[in-house]
């Protein structure tokens, strides 16, 4: 298969900020992170992939066709935004309804599809409440819900696991694993290199505009093991959590920085994400969300870089 | 089957426009406006005012309905079509579909039509019922009054909602520009001599007042414009503000707010 996204010499230009530079890269079949530090041109990049945004150089292609002002191009992904915005007063079932109404479907199709969508994301329970009672995880599975409800090629997933719960993570990615595995292509950006080692190998890194390097992650990973990965707590229970995580042989330093939260350091990021759900369930732990400041990674681009 | 599948799509976003701006507590603010001529109808009925009847009506509802309750109701909610969409990130998720730019901004201005007029016309018609029941007439001895307000509600929402659906594509505050034009420029340009009121859309609603209303102070209006004529004029003018407004939103890019 051609490669899902073929982005040659890319630039784009907000007044005199530089969003891309001259960024080129081709993300191939399967599932793709695009990583990069807040601020490297991701979402402008995926902006310019779903047509939102003009490169003002350059040229990209998804699925070989450029993509502004392509109406046809526009049924075959799906686009899960950044931001947590959402038309808070309808419901998950409405909402995703809706979308897939816009994509053409029947209303008794649309409202199938859009509940068998809200079941893959885990939302069943939920579906008939209104959006704007939702926690920021439901509202990032809300909106995976709607980008993937009409069975598009490709997922586009702008940071779709920022400010999930630990089980919001969890049910995000086996969503987007399954997906995959059923022949789907997903491109995906994080700030967290952790993130996406759990469903994928292939990488694009973006700094500053540019893409630096691209391919297998262990490599890549490999660079960073010497710095602690610092992971926020949202939880309203920050010394149970703290107790609780403190057993972690990997857990190097937590901080208590707020009454809502705590910062903890750890040696070995994967196993704290894999362990960190089953610590939550067994002492009955309230955890809001889980975020990533991008320190370590800051030093891996540091180094690549130079 | 290709247009038959964009009139269905078209109709979503139609549908998606009208229960947003019935759904936000904006609504209410808009139908507490849109009820001023039935509160003060009802006023001036209840206070017994001798000289309320159909001719105070027209007195009252060019300065009260015409010059406000009608430019306010519109500016907000035709300003909110797209402009508040881009503000509240929720752009993207229509933008994404396989639906055109044009047939969106379309889509959203019948929505938004629908909405006003929804608000708009039970209003006019009640407050004419209470001036007629309090004057002790049939209801329909003055249908022409009511025919050339009822008209003027659906060409001016049309008009005005067409325009301010342009300028907020056009600028990213197009609230503040609205008020201008609505209450500013529509409001003074009457008093300038020459053919210059003729640039401004309460020209033409007048005219369609002066044309269908047979006795009252509206017929004594200064224009050379038919009822017809004016008429046909705000359409096309709805028309151009809305193709304009089709044209600047299928170019522009949408920077989200971070």
């Amino acid at each position: 298969m051609s490669d899902v996204v073929a982005a040659r010499d890319l630039s784009k230009w907000y007044g005199e900020v530089l969003g891309l530079n001259g960024f080129t890269a081709t993300f191939g079949p399967g599932i793709t992170g695009l990583v990069g530090p807040n601020g490297a041109g991701k979402s402008t990049l995926f902006k310019i992939l779903i047509g939102q945004l003009r490169s003002d150089k350059g040229d990209v292609r998804l699925l070989a066709e450029d993509p502004w002002n392509n109406v046809p191009l526009k049924r075959r992904f799906g686009y899960c935004p950044e931001h947590n915005q959402v038309y808070g007063w309808m419901t998950a079932t409405r909402f995703v309804e809706t979308l897939l109404r816009l994509d053409g479907l029947p209303a008794a199709d649309a409202r199938t599809k859009a509940s068998d969508a809200l079941e893959l994301v885990g939302l069943t329970k939920a579906k008939d409440r209104p959006l704007r009672t939702y926690s920021r995880g439901m509202r990032q599975r809300a909106k995976l819900a709607q980008a993937l409800a009409h069975d598009p090629e490709v997922l586009i997933l702008d940071e779709p696991l920022s400010g999930a719960d630990p089980i919001g993570r969890v049910q995000i990615l086996r969503t987007i694993s399954k997906y995959a595995r059923e022949g789907g292509h997903v491109l995906m950006s994080t700030h967290v290199l952790y993130e996406i080692e759990r469903v994928t190998e292939n990488i694009v890194l973006i700094h500053n505009g540019k893409g630096i390097a691209s391919g297998n992650l262990h490599a890549i990973r490999a660079l960073i093991d010497k710095h602690p990965h610092a992971v926020r707590i949202d939880t309203p229970q920050p010394r149970e959590v703290a107790q609780a995580v403190a057993g972690m042989d990997h857990v190097v330093g937590i901080e208590m920085s707020t009454a809502d939260g705590l910062l903890v350091r750890t040696r070995q990021p994967d196993a704290f994400y894999r362990e960190l759900p089953e610590i939550v369930v067994d002492h009955g732990l309230d955890v809001r969300g889980l975020e990533s400041p991008d320190d370590s990674l800051e030093a891996v681009f540091r180094y690549l870089v130079g | 089957m290709a247009f038959a599948q964009t009139l269905g799509k078209s109709w979503v976003v139609t549908l998606l426009t009208v229960r947003y701006l019935l759904s936000t507590r904006r609504v209410i603010a808009m139908a507490l406006f849109a009820v001023v001529p039935v509160l003060l109808a009802g006023s001036l009925a209840l206070a017994r005012v001798r000289t309320f009847d159909i001719l105070l009506f027209q007195v009252l509802m060019v300065p009260l309905f015409l010059q406000v309750v009608l430019i306010f109701v519109t500016l907000v909610n035709a300003t909110a079509l797209i402009r508040e969409e881009i503000d509240d990130n929720t752009l993207p998720y229509l933008l994404t579909r396989p639906i055109g730019k044009p047939a969106i901004v379309v889509s959203k201005y019948v929505g938004y039509l629908g909405t006003v007029l929804i608000l708009l016309i039970p209003s006019v018609v009640l407050a004419y019922v209470i001036t007629e029941a309090y004057s002790g007439v049939p209801i329909g001895s003055d249908a022409d009054v009511l025919g050339g307000f009822l008209a003027v509600t659906v060409l001016g929402s049309a008009a005005y909602g067409a325009l301010f659906l342009f300028i907020s594509v056009l600028l990213r505050k197009p609230l503040a520009v609205g008020l201008m034009i609505g209450f500013l420029w529509e409001s003074v340009v009457g008093s300038i001599p020459g053919n210059v009121p003729k640039l401004s859309i309460i020209y033409y609603l007048r005219s369609i007042l002066k044309g269908t209303i047979e006795i009252g102070p509206l017929t004594g209006f200064p224009t050379d414009v038919s009822a017809g004529l004016a008429a046909a004029i705000l359409v096309l003018l709805s028309v151009a503000f809305l193709v304009a407004a089709m044209f600047v939103f299928q170019q522009n890019e949408f920077r989200q707010k971070a």
